[in-house]
């Protein structure tokens, strides 16, 4: 019992990394920008098309096309925000909301006509893996995933703490207003933040195509859990969101394990829920919207 | 709000009457009749959506759960207790009313996107809840409803037009009702709800009561549809009842069509399903995500360039017509 617990447990944290990544760059988003996207889902499935399509035609190990998801996917979030986002910001909810929400639409079907419904996999070298820890087992592709998800965490923090560019951001989603009195350009900021948040969606996308499969509507699953985690883990909160989106991983992977194997998404979804009755403003304080 | 002179109005509403009732007995063929009722249809669920989410813009992306909600209120009623879908119908709708009270209480907590995620999350809830409940509502095989033949007392007609009859009483009940909302004190303070809540709870209007009682009309009127829809296709599952798409659709026909506006929601659906018929008969049905890519292109561009929507293109074209020039100062039909 005790065993099937731990392995669930370490099941859910090793996902939820990747879950803690599209977090985080909702939340950037959110925080900085003021915008909910509802494509970010979306950038993860382009991500793992990315590093399919590298793997399948050149044989580039997932891992190693992080270097291509992430900056590519970097410049379309500059260019997002530049042509795209900047045109509704400050025109209300309605606007905003389903500008990214006709994006994620759009690229869902594209892709569904471009890639078809198939679902794509890599094996590599590692996918079959397993490292056992006593009576747990951690399959290697996961791990790799979260340790790197952990990092890429790890150098955006520092990035926001210690830079001056990071700095801008966090002044820019504190008080906007105040931060452009300091001299702060918020063009300049908006498109980083997206570039970031979209880098780190990409990044998810190459990470979870050693395990996952891809396929045009992969994104739902992921923008969703990211959502409750967002909530959850505080609007605009970085670590919050973090946190959130490991213990999302770790609530799916008991309701997987305790429920049946299609309920993972109900737990989650009943945690969010639950989350909003008694906490709406999340687990850790700060502003409510 | 429409502002079209008063004579004319009702000019233009006797000969759209006129129009939509002589319909099916002019055009008889069922693939025609088949594109009219899912107009009627959606429009229906637009007209519903956009009592709240177009007036009071409380932007719900979860409608899907009362079309659900009352698809399988009729649909256990009639194959488990033979109750007539007539009856189910009206049962549906006040299973989705009392839903809607603790599913509001929850998510009005949460403002602008936040409040349509947390629809979304309710609605799904509530399919895996279905998906699930196996022996209480057929799980995710779903079941077909019996086909009794031509009987009128189950909702069960040879004829399409029966069914284009009901959807056009359904969608002209649904206007009534936005067209009386809008001229009632209800209206403005929705309108105020809309515009900004803050504000409007400031001067005294009672924001959470007003939404509560908007959601409660709008998710009976969706359930309505969701009834309807089972019956036309005489067969229901998880995943077409409580269908991503049905919210989507709600409220993009609201948008694209002229949100906030009575007649907003219908211009939507005709733009919008018409596109899907032309494209259907062009590709046939083969090249799967067009329809969607098109209306998310549409939606994007509405967006963009026409936040006022299709309304918003049709006002500005009768005023140049008339007026020969945009009329002067005139009081915009939306925010923004």
């Amino acid at each position: 019992m005790l065993t099937t617990v731990a392995q669930a447990v370490v099941n859910g944290l090793l996902i939820g990394g990747i879950y803690a990544l599209v977090s985080i760059g909702v939340t950037l988003i959110f925080g900085v920008v003021k915008v909910v996207n509802f494509a970010q889902g979306e950038f993860v499935m382009i991500g793992m098309y990315i590093s399919y399509f590298l793997a399948s035609r050149f044989g580039i190990d997932p891992l190693a096309s992080l270097v291509v998801s992430m900056p590519v996917l970097f410049v379309v979030g500059v260019l997002l925000q530049h042509f795209l986002i900047r045109r509704v910001l400050g025109l209300g909810d309605m606007p905003q909301i389903f500008l990214t929400f006709a994006l994620s639409l759009l690229m869902m079907n594209v892709a569904l006509m471009l890639f078809t419904a198939d679902y794509r996999t890599v094996q590599t070298g590692y996918t079959d893996l397993a490292i056992h820890l006593g009576p747990i087992y951690i399959a290697v592709a996961k791990l790799i995933a979260f340790v790197v998800a952990m990092v890429l965490s790890a150098v955006l923090w520092v990035f926001l703490h210690t830079t001056d560019l990071g700095r801008a951001m966090r002044a820019a989603a504190q008080n906007q207003d105040v931060a452009m009195l300091m001299g702060i350009n918020p063009d300049r900021v908006f498109c980083v933040a997206l570039g970031v948040a979209l880098a780190l969606a990409g990044a998810a996308g190459s990470l979870l195509m050693p395990f996952y499969p891809a396929y045009p509507m992969v994104g739902q699953v992921f923008v969703l859990m990211a959502f409750a985690a967002v909530v959850l883990g505080t609007l605009g909160n970085i670590t919050g969101a973090l946190i959130a989106g490991l213990m999302m991983g770790v609530a799916e992977s008991l309701g997987i394990q305790f429920v049946g194997a299609d309920s993972g998404l109900i737990v989650v979804f009943l945690m969010f829920l639950v989350t909003l009755i008694i906490r709406p403003n999340g687990l850790f304080g700060g502003w409510a919207r | 709000m429409t502002r079209t002179p008063r004579g004319s109005g009702v000019l233009w509403l006797g000969a759209l009457v006129v129009i939509a009732l002589a319909l099916p007995l002019v055009v008889t063929s069922r693939f025609y009749t088949d594109i009219f009722i899912r107009v009627l249809l959606f429009a229906f669920i637009g007209v519903a959506w956009n009592l709240m989410g177009g007036y009071a813009k409380q932007l719900s992306l979860g409608h899907a759960a009362y079309f659900g909600l009352g698809a399988y209120t009729s649909t256990i009623l009639q194959i488990k207790f033979g109750v007539s879908p007539w009856i189910g119908m009206f049962a549906g709708g006040g299973v989705a009313m009392l839903a809607s009270l603790p599913i509001g209480a929850v998510c009005f907590r949460l403002r602008g996107p936040y409040f349509a995620i947390s629809t979304i999350a309710m609605a799904q809830v509530l399919m895996l809840l279905f998906l699930k409940f196996r022996d209480f509502a057929w799980g995710a095989e779903g079941t077909t409803i019996p086909n009794l033949g031509n009987s009128p007392l189950m909702m069960q007609f040879d004829a399409k037009a029966a069914y284009y009859y009901i959807a056009l009483a359904l969608l002209a009940a649904a206007l009534a009702i936005t067209w009386w909302i809008e001229r009632s004190w209800m209206g403005y303070y929705l309108v105020a709800v809309g515009e900004d809540e803050d504000a409007a709870a400031a001067i005294g209007v009672n924001v959470p009561k007003i939404k509560r009682h908007i959601y409660l009309i709008s998710a009976f009127l969706t359930a309505l549809a969701g009834t309807f829809y089972i019956q036309y296709i005489y067969f229901i599952d998880p995943n077409t009842a409580f269908s991503f798409n049905i919210s989507v659709e709600a409220a993009l026909v609201s948008i694209v069509g002229g949100i906030g506006t009575l007649w907003g929601p219908v211009l939507g659906t005709v733009l919008l399903e018409v596109t899907s018929a032309l494209l259907q008969s062009w590709l046939g049905s083969g090249l799967g995500g067009v329809q969607l890519t098109v209306y998310a292109l549409i939606l994007m561009g509405v967006i963009l360039w026409r936040p006022t929507g299709l309304i918003g293109v049709l006002t500005d074209a009768y005023d140049r017509l008339v007026n020969a020039g945009p009329a002067p100062a005139r009081e915009a039909s939306l925010d923004g």
